[in-house]
Formats: structure tokens, sequence, C-alpha cells
């Protein structure tokens, strides 16, 4: 792909780098850099784009196209507070693939724990960290105590084995791991809030509409016990 | 959000540790170690939850320390694009506000806050609708959704283990978490409010 592109649009690669670098300056933070994050993001949107439209253009071999395309999506996001609603759209398109990407991003070996799980794994090792802090060498780290009491506050569950039971059906139905945390950790109260938290779930709407519904109600009635 | 992940790290050991403890030595040194540290790929880790494996030794050359390579099960936390969060504000200023979630920081610019929430400056910085209705000032609580995340610069290197001891002694990270997020979308916004109008 990369030597396709670097042929005949040595430009492009270039254009590509220097977005995506822009994206960690403009992260840095002065007063607007909301828009320029915006800016960044929508930049990084497009190198997406272009990496995937490199075919096409390279076989178009349309050199200028490329150049006007990169430049395009800068003055794009350069012109001010209308970009809020075309910012909006992107960061809904980005979040189709996001969402999917939590299985890809991490190793095969790791496993998503909703919220309730890790709350009650991490109490289980605070009472072990309280024997432990007997050995003065041995510190329990800042990040322990922020994770347990994150978990704890968002935990809406008690019984972690029930939950899980309950989101068997949804993951026989392609749901992933991921995706099925999210739903428990923020615990939507309706399907369309449900869709709107885990965009990827659109995809399937026709099939999982009635299931969801079903675990959602099912759902409150653990939040409430 | 919260992984269970087995994960893999050479440990140095110096010979004074050798003897019936050696184990107990390796697994309190991996908890030091590792506990509370930060990396781009997997996030923090919180806690080891138990270790697999640990392996043969190998002498290094020349100087008597013994590296074990030990497999271990810890609980991670990673905040992902795209993934929706309940998050604590922590500070609020005319550029946006800062929230927690765990040990993550998120940063809301004020592009990324509703148009209808004005910023209102005072001892209690806030922003608010124009009706009042809704306010986000410290210790609110926020459901957010991260578009951003980036790990500051020093990444833990698995090899380079060895010159860890000499930073880090009060545990403070030697990278961190920085997430850009948006509260301009459907269910998102103040979830509660510490002083409950």
């Amino acid at each position: 792909m990369e030597k396709g592109g670097g042929g005949k649009g040595g430009g492009v690669g270039g254009g590509g780098k220097t977005s995506l670098k822009s994206i960690p300056a403009s992260l840095g933070g002065k007063d607007d850099n909301s828009a320029k994050s915006k800016r960044g993001r929508k930049v990084q949107f497009n190198t997406e784009g272009l990496s995937e439209g490199k075919f096409t253009f390279s076989s178009k071999s349309d050199g200028k196209f490329e150049t006007t395309y990169g430049k395009g999506g800068l003055t794009k996001g350069g012109k001010g507070d209308k970009v809020a609603n075309g910012a909006k759209v992107s960061v809904v398109k980005e979040a189709l693939p996001l969402e999917l990407r939590v299985e890809q991003e991490l190793p095969k070996n790791a496993k998503c724990l909703m919220d309730c799980e890790a709350a009650h794994i991490l109490e289980g090792i605070q009472e072990q960290m309280a024997l432990l802090s007997a050995d003065p060498t041995i510190k329990i780290p800042v990040s322990f105590d922020k994770g347990l009491l994150y978990a704890k506050t968002h935990s809406h569950f008690t019984n972690p084995q029930a939950v899980k039971g309950l989101f068997q059906s949804l993951s026989e139905h392609g749901v992933t791991d991921g995706e099925i945390c999210v739903i428990a950790n923020i615990c939507p109260e309706t399907v369309e809030e449900a869709y709107a938290i885990v965009p990827s779930l659109k995809a399937k709407r026709s099939r999982l509409n009635d299931l969801l519904k079903e675990v959602l109600i099912q759902l409150a009635k653990f939040k409430s016990t | 959000m919260f992984f269970h992940i087995v994960l893999e790290r050479n440990m140095q050991l110096h010979p004074r540790h050798f003897g019936r403890n050696l184990r107990e030595h390796i697994i309190s040194k991996l908890m030091k170690d590792v506990e509370g540290t930060c990396s781009g790929r997997h996030g923090f880790v919180v806690a080891i939850t138990s270790v697999e494996n640990i392996g043969k030794g190998l002498i290094r050359d020349g100087t008597g320390f013994v590296t074990f390579p030990v497999k271990y099960q810890c609980v991670v936390f990673r905040p992902f694009k795209g993934e929706i969060l309940e998050a604590v504000v922590s500070m609020v200023n005319k550029m946006g506000f800062f929230a927690e979630a765990g040990p993550v920081q998120i940063f809301v610019s004020n592009h990324l806050i509703p148009d209808d929430m004005e910023f209102q400056s005072g001892d209690m910085p806030n922003y608010t609708t124009s009706d009042g209705s809704v306010k986000i000032q410290k210790d609110s609580e926020v459901r957010l959704k991260i578009i951003g995340t980036r790990v500051d610069a020093t990444e833990i290197d698995k090899n380079i283990s060895q010159s860890r001891p000499k930073w880090d002694p009060a545990g403070s990270h030697p990278s961190r978490f920085f997430c850009i997020g948006t509260i301009k979308d459907d269910f998102l916004g103040v979830i509660n409010d510490p002083t409950t109008i």
C-alpha cells in the first residue's frame, strides 16, 4: 500500500505524516486547543480516509487531487465555530471502528472486565494488601486506590456472575465483550440510549432490538436490588 | 475500561535474595515494579492478581544478577477512543474542564460542551445552562465520550527495567494517560450534581 502510494504521491505520504504530527502538538493545549484538536482529529480522520483512498487516487494517478484533498481538510477544520456540527459527525463516524478496536488493540489474552467484576477482584486484593502493608517496603500505588474507587462507585451490580449470564444472549448474537462491558458499565435505561452509547450496535439493530430491550429490563432489575 | 490480562516481564534479582524465599522476593519486586505503572498498549496496571509462572533464571554475564522470566495476571485500566465513561470533574476553567475516571485524566474543551452552557467565573467556576437547570462544577459527575487518548512520552519498556528502581521511589507515575473527551452528544452530560439543584 505504501509503495503504491509512494510511486505517484510522495506528497501523500508526506502530507499524512505532517498531519499526524500536528495532532500531539494540538493536544498540547493552548487557549483554543479544542478547535485545534478538532482540526487534528479531522485531519487524522482524513488521513485514515486517505490511506484507504490511496488505491483509487493512485490508480487515477491524480497527484493534484491528493494535495488539494489534504489542504481542503485542513482549511475546512480551520473555519472556526461552525465546525462543531461537522466535528460531531466525524466523532460519531469514528466511534464505529473505534469501538470495535477494543478487541484489536489489546493482545488476545486480554479479557474485558465490567466495573462490577473489577470491583469484585480489586476488593479481594485490597484485603490481601492489608496483610502486605505490614511490610513497609510495599506501597500501595495511587492508581490502585483510584482504580478501586472508580470501580466501586461505578459498579451498579453486586452480582457480576448474574449480570454476565444476562449478557450471554447478546454475545451469542455477535456483540463483543468490549461492547457488553460499556453497556454494563453505563447501564442505559432505554434501547435508544444503548445505541447512542455503543454506536457499533446500530448495524445489527434489526436483530438486536428485542433482545436488547429484554436485557435492559433485566439489567434494571439487578440494579435496583 | 478494566481488563484482565496476562503479561510477561523479565525480573532481575540480586544474588543476595537467592534462597528459600526466592519466589517471595521475585513476587514482591514484581509488585513494586509493575503496579501503578502505565503503558500505551495496556494502560494502568492497577493490581497483580496472580503469578502464573516463574521461569528458569539466567545469569547475566559479568554481574551475577539473574533474570527470571515471570508470567503474571493483572487488572489493567485503559481508556479507549469512542468509549463512554462516567467521570468526576476535578477542575473547571474558561477553556473547559478536567475530569478524572479512575487513574485517567480527561479534558473536555469548551468547544465540546453544549453551546447552551456558558462559563461562569467566581469562587466555584462552572458551566451553566441559561435557565440554570444544569450545572457543571467541581465534583459533578459527568458522562462523557473519549475522542482522543495520549500517553506521555516515557513509555516503559520491559528491557530497561534495571534502571527503574532509581526513579519512582514515591510511586509517581512515569507515564500518564491523558484523554480528550466530549459531552456534546446524545445521552452525554451531567449525571448528578453535588449541590443538588
